[in-house]
């Protein structure tokens, strides 16, 4: 096991509001992580980051075997280095077929030219990425058709496509049915095996099925570390969790 | 799609529909390709005929042309999602190169005969001299500008018309992209550009000829002898040849996986760069490509229409021509092509005195005036309620209506559902 995501002293600043703020910490490869946090932790800011959709203020996000800076690079070349990204929301091309999201995400050469002049039959790597998520009965059927939870499953199955290294999950859980989630759950333990995931979450019951490191967000910084069990019995964790939620009752 | 989801996997391999099937044996293409055909046929053996008029033959000709460039415009905006409001510019800087070409060489012409019957044999700049002040008097002026250096030269002049069209909309493009102009702000930036251009080609000291333009362009040099009714003939299979391959490119482009990445980034372009396309860059590409194609286009029509001034590089020229891909229906060939011929065919009609006027009795309906009132209200009527524009008609005929489901919108079943409950 050695670090793919090393994140050191990242600040970010919107306004004045710190929405990460000294926040280190590293993932290994392979391993499966969540990152739980109250609203307004920071967690979809740390996504941003780290996915070069925003830059921070201070600190460095290093990744990979050479260290690569990735507040150096643009959004596309952090994922050809291998950085896969899940939004909350399902977002996949809904007028397009699920055949035709999973193609444009299969890891092929990726320049307009290469693509336009070097045409290659992907049915067959389609087909596979499909039934990695009990979808290749639906390849010919628009993605704007399938249920949310079919929607997750495809946006899944193209990131699993792009073969990364590091998958980013924010909230897969969101809005599925209960069986829907243990299939989401056994997807990302299966794709834990072989590199590093990490899950954002909000649902305490997902978070404990995944049965992995857990990571406390809190205001910008990590908080604490350590398995489901042992976050939930930190005094400053319970703190921030009860805390809050006597405010909310007041 | 329930018969998606029961039939069973193997069908997917080897099954019709499933695979890309080669571009000619595709559906739209072969009653593209038929129909265009038909249309040139019959229309050559009518103008043969006499039934029809040269300028008949020229209007379809052109229309022809039109349709290249609408087809440029739905690859740009109907798939792509840039909706550019200058490339008619490119379209018109087509017609500028080739008209060039086309003056020079029949001034040229005019000149070294009224020349040979004088005493002494005139000097290479006695000549120069001479077509100066025949093309530039207009404005004032007898020197030859910098700009028509290369006049003389058709294949110099033919590659001016794509490539300066190409040069412009790559520096254009780039600035404009890498700065993630998008949307609305986009379009403004292009319509300023456009606009700033038909402003520089209005001033009568550009070398262009002001407002008037380039002239005569329908005489081609060294066909003095051949009459316009065959030459209007050669524009029109001309037209329809290019047409064809533009439509087979544009097929070809839009289809595999190119096709997906610029639908990609008209729905979603910051999902597309989270699969790591550089946006930019098939931005540029497409735009760029379509400005050449809109070039080629531009060079076949002024021949035909026989001048090409500021006035038709006007912003208006470049929204109409978003306006016919609206009402033809976007992100659809055919929809393109349909949009154009219908609405610039309709507009000769009505404008050319082709309509009955209409007695109200209190007022008269006189169509010259009312046409754009009525290509307004159908811009509007389209948009509101029929967003796929008049391609859209072609769903009802094959009944396949696309499913559409955006975001979250509607019943959502669950895709486990049934089985929990059987639980």
């Amino acid at each position: 096991m050695s670090a793919l995501l090393e994140v050191s002293g990242v600040t970010k600043t919107f306004d004045g509001f710190r929405a990460i703020d000294d926040l280190s910490f590293s993932v290994n490869e392979p391993e499966l992580r969540a990152i739980i946090g109250p609203n307004g932790a920071g967690k979809t800011t740390f996504m941003d980051l780290v996915t070069g959709k925003i830059r921070p203020d201070a600190g460095t996000i290093c990744y990979g075997d050479l260290s690569r800076d990735l507040t150096k690079m643009s959004e596309a070349q952090i994922a050809r280095a291998g950085i896969g990204r899940k939004f909350q929301k399902p977002t996949v091309f809904e007028d397009q077929t699920v055949e035709e999201n999973l193609t444009m995400a299969l890891a092929a050469p990726r320049a307009p030219f290469a693509v336009l002049f070097r045409r290659t039959d992907a049915r067959v790597a389609a087909r596979g990425a499909a039934a990695r998520v009990g979808l290749e009965d639906r390849m010919q059927t628009p993605a704007g058709v399938l249920s949310h939870g079919q929607k997750q499953w495809l946006e899944i199955g193209m990131l699993l496509a792009q073969e990364p290294r590091l998958l980013l999950v924010d909230e897969p859980a969101a809005g599925m049915t209960s069986a829907e989630r243990e299939r989401t759950t056994e997807m990302l333990v299966e794709a834990a095996k072989t590199r590093a995931v990490v899950v954002i979450e909000h649902d305490m019951e997902f978070v404990r099925r995944l049965n992995c490191r857990v990571t406390v967000l809190h205001e910008g910084h990590a908080l604490a570390e350590g398995s489901l069990d042992h976050v939930c019995a930190d005094p400053r964790v319970i703190d921030v969790y009860l805390g809050r939620q006597e405010a909310a009752d007041a | 799609m329930t018969d998606a989801a029961s039939s069973s996997g193997q069908k997917y391999l080897g099954g019709a529909g499933a695979g890309p099937r080669p571009l000619i044996a595709r559906a739209d293409v072969l009653v593209f390709l038929c129909a265009l055909a038909f249309v040139t046929i019959v229309a050559t053996l009518m103008a043969q005929a006499g039934w029809v008029s040269t300028s008949f033959v020229k209007l379809l000709g052109k229309t022809l042309c039109l349709c290249i460039a609408a087809l440029a415009m739905d690859l740009v905006w109907g798939f792509t999602g840039i909706l550019s409001l200058g490339h008619f510019a490119f379209f018109g800087i087509g017609g500028y190169a080739i008209g060039m070409w086309l003056m020079w060489s029949r001034t040229e012409g005019i000149v070294l005969e009224t020349l040979s019957r004088a005493p002494l044999p005139a000097t290479p700049l006695e000549i120069e001299e001479a077509i100066g002040s025949q093309i530039f008097g207009v404005v004032g002026s007898s020197d030859v500008p910098a700009l028509w250096t290369f006049a003389g030269s058709l294949p110099l002049q033919l590659a001016f018309a794509v490539l300066v069209p190409g040069a412009i909309a790559l520096i254009f493009g780039w600035l404009a992209f890498r700065s993630r102009v998008v949307g609305v702000y986009l379009s403004i930036l292009t319509q300023a550009g456009t606009l700033a251009l038909s402003l520089w080609l209005f001033q009568n000291d550009n070398g262009l000829r002001g407002n008037n333009g380039l002239s005569g362009l329908q005489n081609i040099p060294g066909l003095s002898g051949t009459p316009q009714s065959t030459l209007s003939l050669w524009f029109l299979w001309g037209s329809a040849v290019a047409l064809a391959l533009a439509y087979l490119l544009a097929a070809w482009t839009v289809s595999g996986r190119f096709g997906s990445v610029l639908r990609g980034i008209r729905d979603d372009e910051a999902r597309v760069r989270f699969l790591g396309y550089e946006v930019e860059r098939y931005k540029l590409a497409v735009f760029t490509g379509t400005a050449m194609a809109c070039g080629v286009a531009g060079a076949l029509y002024y021949p035909q229409a026989g001048i090409v001034n500021p006035a038709e590089i006007a912003p208006i020229a470049s929204i109409y021509l978003a306006v016919w891909v609206a009402i033809g229906g976007r992100g659809r060939l055919y929809g393109a092509v349909i949009g154009a011929a219908v609405v610039s065919l309709a507009s000769s009609w009505f404008t050319g005195g082709g309509a009955p006027d209409i007695d109200l009795g209190f007022y008269e309906i006189k169509w010259t005036d009312w046409w754009l009132v009525l290509l307004g209200l159908s811009f509007v009527a389209v948009t509101l309620f029929a967003p796929k524009g008049l391609g859209g008609l072609v769903d009802l005929w094959t009944a396949r209506r696309a499913m559409r489901r955006q975001g979250d919108l509607g019943p959502d079943q669950g895709a486990l559902r049934a089985e929990e409950e059987s639980r």
